[in-house]
């Protein structure tokens, strides 16, 4: 199956003083929500725009459900919704106006155009906003609007760069939301730095440093990648049972565990042993030296912990690279 | 009943035809018909708008029992030729590519099915439809009044077709301008560095065209030329050199007659209508229609040709 979107060496340096894309290559599976991850800088917003044509690539090649990407790729154009990061919008527009330019730049016609429009903004929740002009939107107000916008060509292809960015606790529920939901119909990338949107709606995701993919892949291989086989235990109980329990649980073959913060064990199975029969056993022991257990997580934030480890790891690789 | 039936089918055809036109069309028109509104809620094009009509005012009043109607008409072109409007007109063209709208029109248009070329073409048309648009609103009723209206000077020789040459000359500059502006533009990318060095060419533009004796297609050689232009094509004029002394003294002789009997009458005499040497060309050899629409159509095409590759090859 043709993958919605495939890059061989990518690579854009900006005025032969700053590689902004260095090597990239990746194929993004059809019908995904996949999750473009990097610190600020890393290259993700390049990366959306060369796929956009917006920008032209120093080396390699771009292709979007097998098509090239370039500054007169109307074709590919069309098969993506893009939203931008806090979108600029024409202020002087109404939010049907503006969707409705963009309908037309779609090549819309009007019978499709106008229902779509309509649903959209009730979609979006900008119903009650429709006879004011968009300079007096807040950036919440911005973003659905730009998501509006990014879908009204019905595109299979969504590229949202940051779209929870500047939004307050509803309106990011609202996003995250519709992400998922789009993702049961359309092939999603959402480019962020934010882990935990990544931890709630991604199936796949790449992870860029400096440039670089320096991971792709689904979530699973992430987290069971890095994270092996990590167990935190919060347990109640005086702290020199705590620490007896540590050291009898690392006499154990295959299991190392030291005590955290006082009250947490954390526990690392070795690769090879069976993560069931080992937290059967720390788990026993937990009621012979008197503790009792609180609260039980497989690996803490372990997304952000993946994510760090790859960020330390790719800058001491660097020379060896 | 055949003939319905022949019929039928040819205008079926015809009508998704025109439809499939719209629909590849659409694009270029939405982004034309936005850009038009916005450049029509600028202050800018508000303001000039004011100033291009009381300037015209004014100049029709100043001047209406001086100058004959064709004086009286290249006098309303020229603000349009040489000072001010050229300043306002080269504006109008700089500002759709420039650094500080880059983003916006990468995030909101560019992002979309539109090609970079039909986006330019597009933003271009708007502003010289808007140029054009109201360079016309502000002189046609003018001329039409200078014409129409019993003016206390001596009869002149304007014809209809040599006021649409003349206005199709300094449509054709005004076309040039914008083009000019949006090449500039689009190369420097900083518009208030594109105005100043576009000022910086458009003024001493008739010393680098002598260079290549091309002065003839100056400004200021035009506004001089438009007065014959409206009475007379050009090469007509200068092979009628004779019949054009002719008349002069012909007017010499009628003023001194009106004189005579005003003076035997008792009457007030006719005033004298003012022939001032600025707007009143003498010489044509060079001139012709056809080369003042090459002089300025090919450098217009030039110049969007050469934006649009340059824009072409910008990362927004």
């Amino acid at each position: 199956m043709e993958p919605a979107i495939r890059t061989e060496h990518l690579t854009k340096i900006y005025g032969q003083r700053l590689i902004a894309v260095n090597d990239m290559s990746l194929e993004v599976p059809p019908g995904s929500v996949f999750g473009l991850l990097g610190p600020n800088g890393a290259g993700k917003t390049t990366t959306l725009r060369l796929l956009l044509g917006l920008q032209r690539p120093t080396a390699g090649r771009a292709q979007v459900f097998g098509k090239p990407c370039g500054p007169n790729a109307v074709g590919v154009r069309s098969q993506i919704g893009y939203l931008p990061t806090n979108p600029k919008l024409p202020g002087n527009l109404r939010p049907i106006e503006y969707l409705d330019l963009l309908g037309k730049l779609a090549r819309l016609p009007n019978e499709v155009r106008k229902p779509r429009i309509s649903a959209l903004l009730r979609a979006v929740g900008l119903l009650g906003a429709t006879d004011q002009k968009i300079q007096t939107f807040s950036t919440g107000m911005c973003t659905r609007l730009g998501i509006a916008a990014s879908l009204v060509a019905d595109p299979p292809l969504l590229l949202w760069d940051e779209p929870t960015a500047g939004l307050d606790p509803s309106a990011r529920r609202f996003t995250l939301d519709l992400i998922r939901e789009m993702g049961k119909t359309k092939t999603v990338v959402v480019a962020t730095h934010i882990l935990t949107d990544i931890d709630q709606i991604c199936g796949h995701l790449g992870v860029m440093h400096e440039g670089r993919m320096i991971f792709a892949g689904s979530m699973q291989d992430m987290k069971r990648r890095l994270c092996r086989h990590d167990f935190t235990l919060e347990l109640e109980g005086a702290a020199e049972d705590i620490g007896r329990l540590a050291r009898e649980v690392t006499d154990l073959k295959g299991i190392e565990a030291r005590v955290d913060a006082g009250r947490a064990l954390l526990v690392r199975i070795a690769d090879g042993q069976s993560r069931s029969l080992a937290l059967a056993e720390v788990l026993r022991r937990i009621d012979a030296n008197n503790l009792s257990l609180s609260v039980i997580h497989s690996g803490q934030n372990a997304t952000e912990n993946a994510y760090l480890q790859l960020l330390q790891e790719d800058e001491a690789h660097g020379f060896q690279r | 009943m055949v003939s319905s039936a022949e019929t039928s089918p040819a205008a079926a055809t015809t009508s998704a035809e025109t439809a499939k036109l719209g629909t590849w069309m659409m694009p270029f028109m939405a982004i034309l018909l936005h850009d038009l509104r916005s450049l029509w809620q600028s202050r800018l094009v508000r303001l000039w708008l004011g100033a291009a009509l009381l300037l015209t005012f004014m100049l029709v009043g100043a001047n209406w029992s001086q100058f004959r109607d064709g004086t009286l008409i290249a006098s309303l072109l020229f603000p349009y030729l040489v000072f001010p409007w050229f300043f306002v007109v080269v504006v109008l063209g700089v500002g759709p590519v420039s650094e500080s709208r880059t983003e916006a029109l990468a995030d909101g248009i560019l992002s979309r099915p539109v090609s970079r070329c039909e986006y330019l073409l597009a933003t271009w048309s708007a502003r010289v439809v808007l140029v054009l648009g109201l360079y016309l609103v502000v002189t046609i009723p003018a001329i039409v009044l200078v014409i129409a209206a019993r003016r206390p000077v001596p009869e002149d020789t304007v014809t209809v077709y040599g006021i649409v040459t003349a206005l199709g000359v300094v449509g054709l500059v005004l076309t040039f301008l914008v083009s000019l502006g949006f090449l500039v533009g689009t190369l420097l990318r900083k518009p208030l560095l594109a105005v100043v060095v576009l000022v910086f060419v458009w003024y001493p533009i008739g010393l680098i065209l002598s260079v290549f004796s091309l002065e003839q297609f100056s400004p200021i050689s035009l506004s001089r030329a438009i007065s014959t232009q409206l009475r007379q094509p050009w090469r007509q004029a200068e092979a009628n050199g004779q019949t054009s002394a002719n008349a002069e003294d012909i007017n010499a002789l009628s003023d001194q007659m009106s004189h005579f009997f005003s003076v035997l009458s008792g009457a007030p005499p006719k005033p004298k209508a003012a022939n001032p040497d600025f707007f009143e060309g003498e010489t044509f050899a060079d001139f012709s229609l056809v080369r003042v629409v090459l002089g300025y159509g090919l450098p217009t095409l030039a110049a969007v040709f050469l934006a649009t590759l340059s824009f072409y090859w910008r990362d927004l």
